[in-house]
């Protein structure tokens, strides 16, 4: 099977997915009512889409495309409304954060779907492990070449996306002192990582089709990379925040994607190089790890410096391009999170108040449908 | 002189009426565990059939418990699955989504209208009539919680069921006090007492309730985190509840069930007990089953098999066709529906207790259609268990299934 032409879009167009818990309002348990609540919101006329995910206790949520964030926010609250009134309607509590805290993957039921299925049979206890939730984020490219090279730009700032959106530091019933526990699941995955250093979509269709000749993958689908174009898009999809825990902050960090892709695009900063990549491993473990306090080392001044002050540079770099996107409110949003830190840090001190995991995910559910 | 006799027990032995009972929840137990590990089924059709089996309604192999006795362990067996149920239903839920109010008053009312309709068909009074009817509103709240529990089930399906059987419990209760009221009056005691006695009852229980629901957040406030103490102070509480609600004449299966409805209402945190708060609940819950196996009372069926089995065919085709009708509008697929409808069949000591405190009050009553409702009973506790374990299964919701 050959890669698909690379669709052209608006430059700098956003659409933010939305991997979304769904929750027993008993004991704030995962629950497997993702067919109910389905059922529940196909009868109503809302915005964007919402779609099962790999286990029956996700849901996920599309924006339509969007290129502001007040647009953008107002559509994720749409979606949003939707979801949690369909909630209320059946007693089931609904959440953002990367993991839950204490749900235990072995009693996660697999989506009824051929591909949900697949996976299953093929990952095993991976693919219940999966039960994870993230913030994907496309950005429009105007030309694969444009595309590959806002890719490979974009991953020197990887860690900035991970630290901001981190929520997820409870997996199992335990703090595992990460602030984003959720990309260790998605690190055991084969083909997960990075998009091989290619610059030119001739170039990205051969390496596609030398794989798919291996056997190995079918589409783009079986790349779990943190960066990968989507040529049926035209876009570029950033897949390594963990979902936030209100619809405020995933659209304040796409936004912030959005402002840094276009200062990439237009202000050109330089060619990507392959070396960028040696220090890639090293920030993207530092960020999972200590989120915004975590060392950053500069790929090619190799000056060490924390993620927070490095994510605070780049807001001063990127003030002109934010202006002119119209996202002063996203950029005021991400200095908030730069102050006063992280979902990580919000969840771990609603623990140290509740004392207890079920209370901290109801406290969750709460911030996320906006009781 | 010393002889044998002081010191070796004399023939015929003399033993306690008790053993016998643990005799059979020995055994029981063994089934229950049996039919599990084998086939698949709830472990209550272990604890009820072996009572079944072994007591007067079988082999008479073993003298039924007395009356007395019986009962109190009904009591506070029933008081804590009463009380259970109540903290695991979320009233807000009603107002979030009126649709499941409506199925379950449509379901209460549609199951008294079929049930008061086919006695009358059977020429039976009307206000026998309609004694029974209330009484086979409720389901089964011990068996509900029972196969939930052990089934390990969640879901649309099994939250309905527990929200739905501790409401129609609640009409029951209120109900049948009302019906039995009006029985009194056509005996001629008296309008007065008519409107008094459940006016009495349904304020004296809420009261009751709130008063227990109060003391027990507190309790839980403060020693909460300590799992064990708390469930021994709370299976206390349950005791006193009950012997306070027998003695002021109220009823203690109303006032558990509002209590745990007040508990989970006033703080809408999620809680985690263990399964009938404790061991010692849980034992209580097996003697419960085994005791009622014991009890069981077939006549009715030589009597008026007919009838016993038609009342079981329109109460269930009530109950399942009300679900079925309202299925769109609050939010579930026909087949959940379909689940849901058969898990609200069970009947069982709450019914119980309910009949004969009718018979208690009107003697006639027990030899004639009291007769009829207990075989109902035994039915229905026997085949409760597996009717809700199969429909949790066919709705996907309990842990065992896979896909």
């Amino acid at each position: 099977m050959s890669l698909m032409p690379f669709a052209a879009s608006r430059p700098l167009s956003i659409g933010v997915e939305l991997e979304l818990q769904l929750l027993d309002c008993n004991d704030y348990d995962l629950i497997s009512s993702a067919p109910d609540m389905l059922r529940r919101i196909a009868r109503q006329t809302h915005h964007g889409e919402i779609k099962p995910e790999m286990t029956r206790s996700m849901i996920e949520i599309n924006t339509s495309v969007q290129y502001e964030y007040a647009s953008l926010v107002e559509e994720l609250r749409s979606l949003r409304n939707t979801v949690a009134d369909a909630g209320r309607f059946l007693n089931i509590a609904v959440a953002g954060g990367g993991t839950h805290p204490f749900q235990h993957w072995s009693e996660q039921k697999i989506f009824d779907a051929p591909r949900f299925h697949y996976l299953s049979d093929l990952y095993g206890y991976l693919a219940k492990q999966f039960t994870i939730f993230g913030q994907h984020v496309h950005i429009g490219c105007p030309t694969p070449d444009e595309a590959l090279y806002l890719l490979h730009m974009l991953s020197r700032y990887v860690p900035h996306f991970i630290a901001l959106s981190a929520s997820s530091p409870f997996v199992q019933g335990h703090d595992t002192g990460f602030a984003s526990a959720r990309l260790n699941s998605v690190f055991s995955f084969p083909l997960s990582g990075r998009a091989p250093f290619v610059l030119r979509w001739e170039g990205f269709e051969r390496f596609f089709s030398k794989m798919t000749g291996t056997g190995v993958v079918e589409s783009m689908k079986d790349f779990y990379w943190d960066i990968r174009p989507k040529p049926e898009f035209g876009t570029i999809e950033v897949r390594v925040c963990d979902t936030p825990l209100t619809v405020e902050i995933a659209a304040a960090i796409a936004c912030y994607i959005q402002a840094m892709a276009r200062y990439i695009m237009e202000e050109r900063p330089g060619e990507p190089q392959e070396d960028d990549y040696l220090v890639y491993t090293f920030n993207r473990f530092q960020a999972c790890r200590f989120g915004l306090e975590g060392v950053f080392i500069d790929p090619r001044t190799h000056e060490q410096r924390s993620l927070r002050e490095d994510i605070a540079d780049m807001l001063l770099r990127i003030a002109d391009h934010a202006t002119e996107l119209q996202a002063g409110e996203a950029m005021a949003q991400i200095r908030q999170i730069l102050a006063t830190g992280n979902g990580a840090s919000w969840l771990r001190q609603t623990y140290a108040h509740e004392h207890n995991l079920s209370d901290v995910v109801q406290q969750q559910a709460k911030l996320w449908m906006n009781d | 002189m010393m002889t044998l006799s002081a010191y070796l027990p004399t023939w015929p032995l003399l033993v306690s009426p008790a053993l016998w009972l643990a005799l059979a929840l020995v055994i029981a137990v063994l089934v229950g565990e049996g039919l599990v590990r084998y086939l698949r089924l709830p472990r209550i059709v272990g604890y009820v059939g072996i009572g079944l089996l072994l007591g007067s309604a079988g082999l008479n192999l073993i003298p039924e418990l007395p009356a007395a006795e019986w009962r109190l362990l009904v009591d506070l067996a029933l008081g804590i699955l009463l009380f259970e149920l109540g903290s695991k239903v979320n009233l807000r839920w009603l107002k979030a989504n009126p649709w499941i109010a409506g199925t379950s008053l449509l379901e209460a009312a549609a199951t008294f209208s079929a049930v008061f309709g086919l006695l009358l068909w059977f020429d039976i009074a009307q206000v026998t009539a309609a004694v029974v009817a209330t009484i086979a509103i409720a389901t089964s709240p011990a068996i509900v919680v029972r196969t939930v529990t052990e089934s390990h089930a969640r879901g649309q399906v099994t939250e309905r069921l527990l929200l739905m059987t501790a409401l129609n419990c609640i009409y029951a209760i209120i109900c049948h006090k009302l019906a039995v009221a009006f029985m009194h009056g056509e005996a001629g005691t008296g309008l007065i007492h008519t409107v008094l006695q459940p006016l009495y009852l349904i304020g004296g229980s809420a009261l009751l309730g709130w008063l227990f629901g109060i003391a027990f957040n507190s309790i839980h406030r403060n020693l909460g985190r300590h799992e064990e103490t708390f469930s021994f102070l709370l299976f206390g509480m349950i005791a006193i509840a009950t012997i306070v609600a027998s003695t002021l004449k109220l009823s203690p299966m109303l006032i558990l069930l509002a209590a745990g409805l007040i508990v989970r209402y006033q703080r809408q945190r999620p809680r985690a007990f263990l399964p009938h708060f404790g061991s010692a609940g849980a034992v209580l819950v097996v003697l419960m089953f085994t005791a009622n196996g014991l009890a069981a009372n077939l006549d009715g069926l030589r009597d008026s098999m007919l009838l016993v089995l038609l009342l079981i065919l329109v109460r269930t085709l009530a109950k399942l066709s009300s679900v079925l009708v309202l299925a769109r509008f609050s939010g579930i697929s026909l087949q959940q529906a379909l689940t849901l409808g058969i898990a609200l069949v069970p009947m069982s000591s709450l019914t119980l207790l309910l009949t004969l405190d009718t018979a208690a009050a009107f003697p006639a009553f027990s030899s004639g259609l009291g007769l009829v409702l207990m075989s109902c009973i035994v039915i229905l506790e026997l085949a409760g268990p597996i009717l809700v374990q199969m429909a949790l299964r066919g709705a996907g919701e309990t842990l065992e299934e896979e896909t």
